[in-house]
């Protein structure tokens, strides 16, 4: 027996499956493999391991041997998430140099588990500075008294606000008076100018006082302004967070604020930042964010790619929810927490150079996260990718449309990046020049608003060196937002 | 090594998108416009020959009428909402309103989303969509995404493909 192998995937059957279904499973495989008939390649492998996995299963004493070793680390029969790879060539060229190979990796949470809600343990940190005067601090008051009526009773809130300085005017704290809560949020005046440090303290204060490793641990930080001096503490303020297991969702209202600051806290912190454009939209912006916060299927994702000598990784995306650059820590690529209703797809490019013809094995690619709710009860799958390796090219071979899609939005993101890039070291004729390639490219997806957002702003750079404010973030987060469909937010 | 038929950047082997300009490098040869060189094309700016001012107010022509090409199909189209030339291509969601694919349009080097013909307070203009080999107004070439006025008697050109503009 050997304890690094599923054989109950091997099979393609559940742990719950009778000593007949595995029979009938071993049968299918065995015909399909004998290496006496067999035409697919790798046929002697596939038998091998057919044969060693009905040796276990078909054994009363050694299955549960081996089903109590899977229970105990946590590879049980409701593993929280499923892994489906695409790869861009089934079929490689052997050639003395480097070529490129993507894989497309989904994960998806597993549909059978337990819709449980975790508990929130929430701050809001809202700017009450004098340019949220009128309509923004009344549409953001209405939010966090919506916010309020959807808390449950085990659900711990705090909330602040912040100018210059900043104001505790609700504790953290379980189970709070809703109607108290919402009076007070009734209660915020406009005054002072934005120190976001100041509000992001006060609020990780209240968030550490109602922490727990059973609860979703978030704060949100909403801001219409810049922020001068303190940029550096609340990076570090923010990854500091992560890592007790705080995530931010950053805020900006308006177009007068630091996008590069608010999308790193929130990165850093393993949260999201986003835009409003009209404050209009912070209510429905609040409760999506809260509705995702408490559905988690596993937090703390990671992905460790073990590829065999030859092929490295080059850079790795997330596509959806929406297009980001992945951190690496060490040896591990960080994703984040991974929702009920959230698949993610992620998308890697390798390096492969130097392959002997016939190698199978390109790379086994493994994701592991938390269990949310459970100590210590930890949830992986990996999936094994091969890939056939040929002296002649393959003239069949499909790029499957699902890559090429995924990468077409992304080579649209790394643009943007790159003409950001462009601007901030001044090379503006190069910038624009990206910017005009761009919308060329959204225009053939049919992106015309942004499109149409890229050109202006293309010709507003050529006539007067810089971007606008609004333009800057339309084409930032309208290009990270390029792989989601559009989506409806539920009435509730 | 591969090269990017759109800005000349190399790659290796089975790179699929340009990282410089975001071309797909896969496109099938049958769909692609290719370029056709780019040798003796003068760009007609903003302030080139004095600029062409649109007129303002005025009805203008109502319709205009294309001869394409050396076949010689004519086609008339009204001036009420603008018309895309292109190559048809529903993979890509592409329908432009005079469809050049019959017309050798592969061949002559019309990208799919090639130019639009549109009447602008009372001038007949024509918009080149950002194509691959450019479109020109009697031989001078137009900057992408910057209309120029088009009169009648025109010789308007979409990669290498000549249409005589007729309005009425």
């Amino acid at each position: 027996m050997q304890v690094d192998k599923d054989y109950y995937n091997i099979f393609g059957v559940p742990q719950t499956a009778t000593s007949e279904e595995i029979r009938q499973a071993y049968r299918t495989l065995a015909r399909r493999y004998h290496p006496d008939t067999s035409q697919e390649p790798n046929a002697d492998e596939r038998f091998q391991e057919a044969q060693e996995a009905y040796e276990v299963l078909s054994s009363p004493s050694q299955r549960q041997k081996y089903d109590h070793w899977r229970d105990q680390v946590g590879r049980d029969k409701s593993s929280a998430l499923t892994l489906r790879a695409t790869v861009s060539h089934k079929t490689l060229l052997s050639m003395p140099d480097e070529q490129a190979y993507y894989v497309l990796l989904n994960v998806v949470p597993a549909s059978d588990l337990p819709a449980a809600r975790l508990p929130l343990n929430l701050c809001l940190v809202l700017d009450r500075s004098t340019s949220m005067q009128g309509m923004r601090l009344q549409q953001v008051k209405e939010a966090t008294r919506q916010i309020i009526d959807k808390l449950q009773p085990e659900d711990a809130l705090g909330l602040v606000v912040f100018s210059d300085r900043a104001e505790v005017l609700l504790p953290s704290q379980l189970n709070i008076d809703k109607a108290v809560a919402k009076s007070i949020a009734s209660t915020i005046q406009p005054s002072g100018g934005t120190e976001i440090l100041q509000g992001l303290l006060a609020g990780l204060k209240e968030v550490d006082r109602s922490r727990s490793h059973a609860s979703v641990n978030h704060l949100i930080l909403l801001t219409d302004g810049q922020t001068y001096g303190d940029e550096q503490g609340c990076l570090e303020e923010a990854e500091r967070a992560g890592l007790r297991q705080i995530s931010l969702s950053t805020m900006g209202i308006g177009s007068d604020w630091n996008e590069d600051l608010l999308d790193q806290m929130a990165s850093l912190s393993g949260g999201v930042s986003t835009y409003i454009d009209s404050p209009r939209k912070v209510t429905d912006i609040f409760k999506d964010t809260m509705r995702h916060l408490g559905m988690v299927v596993a937090r703390e994702l990671a992905m460790t790619i073990n590829p065999r000598p030859g092929i490295r990784l080059q850079e790795a995306f997330q596509i959806t929810p929406h297009i980001r650059r992945l951190e690496q820590r060490g040896e591990k690529t960080i994703l984040g927490p991974l929702g009920t209703d959230q698949a993610k797809a992620l998308l890697m490019e390798f390096r492969i150079q130097g392959l002997p013809v016939n190698e199978q094995r390109l790379m086994r690619i493994t994701v592991e996260g938390d269990v949310p709710g459970q100590a210590n009860r930890r949830s992986w799958e990996w999936v094994e990718l091969t890939s056939h390796v040929s002296a002649t090219p393959d003239p069949d071979n499909v790029i499957p449309p699902p890559i090429v899609t995924a990468l077409g939005k992304l080579a649209i993101f790394k643009m943007q990046e790159k003409a950001m890039s462009d601007l901030d070291s001044g090379e503006i004729s190069a910038a624009t020049q990206r910017l005009e390639t761009m919308a060329t490219r959204l225009l053939n997806l049919g992106e015309t608003d942004l499109a149409r957002a890229a050109l202006l702003e293309a010709g507003r750079l050529a006539r007067t060196g810089d971007l606008s404010p609004e333009g800057r973030k339309k084409i930032r987060y309208g290009t990270r937002a390029l792989s989601i469909l559009p989506k409806e937010i539920p009435h509730d | 090594m591969i090269k990017c038929p759109f800005c000349q950047t190399t790659h290796v082997p089975n790179t699929l998108f340009c990282s410089e300009c975001g071309t797909y490098l896969l496109e099938d040869d049958r769909r692609g416009t290719d370029p056709l060189g780019t040798e003796e094309i003068r760009w007609v700016g903003p302030d080139d020959e004095g600029g062409e001012h649109l007129t303002k107010q005025g009805s203008g022509p109502l319709s205009v009428r294309l001869h394409i090409g050396e076949g010689g199909r004519e086609v008339e189209a009204s001036l009420t909402k603008a018309i895309h030339l292109g190559r048809l291509d529903p993979a890509s969601d592409v329908f432009p309103e005079v469809d050049l694919s019959e017309d050798s349009g592969l061949e002559r080097g019309v990208s799919r989303r090639h130019a639009r013909i549109l009447k602008r307070e009372g001038t007949v203009v024509v918009e080149d969509l950002g194509s691959i080999n450019g479109t020109f107004i009697n031989g001078k070439r137009l900057a992408p995404y910057l209309p120029e006025a088009l009169h009648d008697g025109d010789q308007l050109q979409l990669g290498k493909l000549l249409i005589e503009i007729e309005l009425s």
